[in-house]
């Protein structure tokens, strides 16, 4: 018992920021790449999901079907096909490092998921509230920047941060790249070494129960906030 | 496409040469056997984990509503950590980690050389059956937790006046939630549980990680066989995207079977 509890205080700062001549690393390395795909790729989704309401048939057709595939194709698969393509500098010419071909592929895969919530927000947008603020002489660009994207990221909340927990969940992935995250960590920290195979289960305990206190700390806070806080839109509509 | 004498497209060579290049020539036909037999292991993962995760779902989505206290407690604590925590973790966890809480010897015995999973190993034809059970055990809890909420809310979103109507035409509480609220809270929540049973098969081609050798699996051996990781890795994209599309197909039309000749509109069902 006493050996376990010293196994995993010696790797703790090791899961948590990463192991010294590799920091960031760990649960830290992890919260920042799902965070800035989460953020990048709701830019992204916030281009996916009005393309797929343009009247233009064909930026229609095209987000529609760039939405399906990303959403359709395993992130392990997409993981790793991306990096076939972005490592060996097949695009651009830029070879991209694993951690940054995770991003990017990450990023990506965030957005299709937020493009897929912000669609069905932006349908939820009451038609009267876009007609009325057309009357009031706005420009569609206009309408569409003031009524209908803070309209539909309000209405949508709750899915946003819901996909935001699984995006967090799903970077565990990127251990297929061999980036330093958590779940890499603690590959490492337990290696090859069948002297450590009474630590295994101890380790994963730790490691989910990381996981599990950002998903459910951001679950919480983002609930009682949610609770606490008037439709702000709806009070302005009446 | 294997070469075989007499082939009548040996008779059209413009037409053979044609086919023949259409599959290129590091793609074996054992290549293809063991892509294939990968693909059946994808499908078989896939169909137990929907299966099992859809009955736990619905135990712990039930029991989260219980009036029972300790049933609700047990569901609560059972879907807030298997929704919380990634299923790679779980994966790793059940496969890897939980067979090293016993002595090397043990251990064999236990999780690998005994009668039953050398029964199971003669069945499945997989050389380390553990793994896979492990694999299934582990997405049945992630997805069964994620169903779980699906499913509950659908169950919260039947129509009490429905209920009602059961209860005065004479059933007790406990046939109207079997015969009302569950049926129609599966409906209404269905959905839902296809968004999430879609995400369950593109989670098993994690199974890969603890030894199950399932279509990406099979597909990253071939790479590292053939070097062809380009062609190989946008077949897998595109054998996922395809067996997404059919699953989502096959469990819409389950969706509109579980609809057909009722309307939640009427109170009771003609």
């Amino acid at each position: 018992m006493s050996e376990q509890i010293e196994f995993l205080w010696r790797q703790l700062p090791n899961l948590l920021w990463g192991f010294p001549n590799n920091r960031p690393g760990g649960l830290l390395l992890s919260i920042l790449l799902s965070a800035s795909a989460i953020a990048v790729g709701l830019g992204l989704a916030v281009g996916l999901a009005f393309g797929r309401h343009s009247r233009l048939r064909l930026v229609r057709v095209t987000a529609g079907r760039v939405v399906w595939t990303l959403r359709g194709i395993p992130l392990i698969v997409l993981l790793v096909l991306l990096f076939q393509f972005l490592g060996t500098g097949a695009f651009f010419g830029i070879e991209f490092s694993a951690f940054w071909s995770a991003f990017t592929t990450l990023t990506l895969y965030a957005a299709a998921y937020q493009a897929d919530v912000l669609y069905a927000g932006i349908a939820a947008v009451p038609q009267q509230l876009r007609d009325d603020a057309r009357l009031l002489g706005a420009t569609p660009t206009a309408v569409a920047r003031t009524v209908t994207l803070p309209y539909s990221l309000r209405t949508m909340r709750p899915a946003l941060t819901t996909q935001a927990i699984t995006i967090f969940k799903d970077s565990s992935v990127v251990v297929v790249l061999g980036v330093t995250d958590l779940t890499t960590n603690a590959r490492i920290a337990l290696g090859g070494n069948v002297a450590n195979a009474p630590y295994w289960v101890s380790v994963y305990l730790l490691v989910g129960f990381l996981y599990w206190c950002v998903a459910f700390g951001i679950a919480r806070i983002a609930e009682r906030r949610i609770e606490h806080r008037p439709r702000p839109i709806a009070s302005a509509y009446v | 496409m294997a070469r075989r004498s007499g082939n009548w497209l040996d008779s059209a060579p413009v037409l053979a040469d044609t086919v023949r290049f259409g599959v290129p020539e590091w793609l074996t036909s054992e290549l293809a056997a063991e892509i294939g037999r990968g693909i059946i292991v994808t499908i078989v993962v896939t169909l137990v984990t929907t299966a099992s995760s859809f009955v736990v779902g619905l135990t712990a989505a039930i029991g989260r509503r219980s009036r029972r206290d300790w049933a609700r407690r047990i569901s609560a604590t059972f879907i807030e950590i298997f929704r919380n925590v990634p299923a790679l973790i779980l994966l790793i966890f059940w496969a890897f980690a939980v067979p090293n809480l016993l002595p090397a010897d043990l251990r064999r015995t236990v999780f690998f050389r005994n009668g039953f999973w050398d029964l199971l190993g003669d069945i499945t034809t997989l050389p380390l059956p553990y793994y896979a059970c492990a694999a299934v055990v582990a997405l049945t809890c992630n997805t069964g937790a994620h169903l779980a909420e699906v499913l509950r809310s659908g169950l919260d979103a039947v129509p009490p006046d429905r209920v009602a109507a059961a209860r005065s035409l004479g059933a007790t509480t406990r046939v109207a939630y079997f015969t009302v609220t569950i049926p129609d809270g599966v409906r209404i929540a269905f959905p839902g549980v296809i968004n999430r049973l879609i995400h369950n098969l593109k989670n098993t081609a994690l199974v890969g990680f603890v030894a199950v050798p399932d279509a990406f699996q099979e597909i990253q051996g071939a790479i590292t066989d053939t070097f062809q990781a380009t062609e190989l890795l946008i077949a897998a994209a595109i054998l996922y995207l395809a067996l997404a599309t059919l699953l989502e197909f096959g469990l819409r039309r389950i969706e509109v079977a579980l609809w057909r000749g009722r309307s939640l509109d009427r109170t009771v069902d003609v």
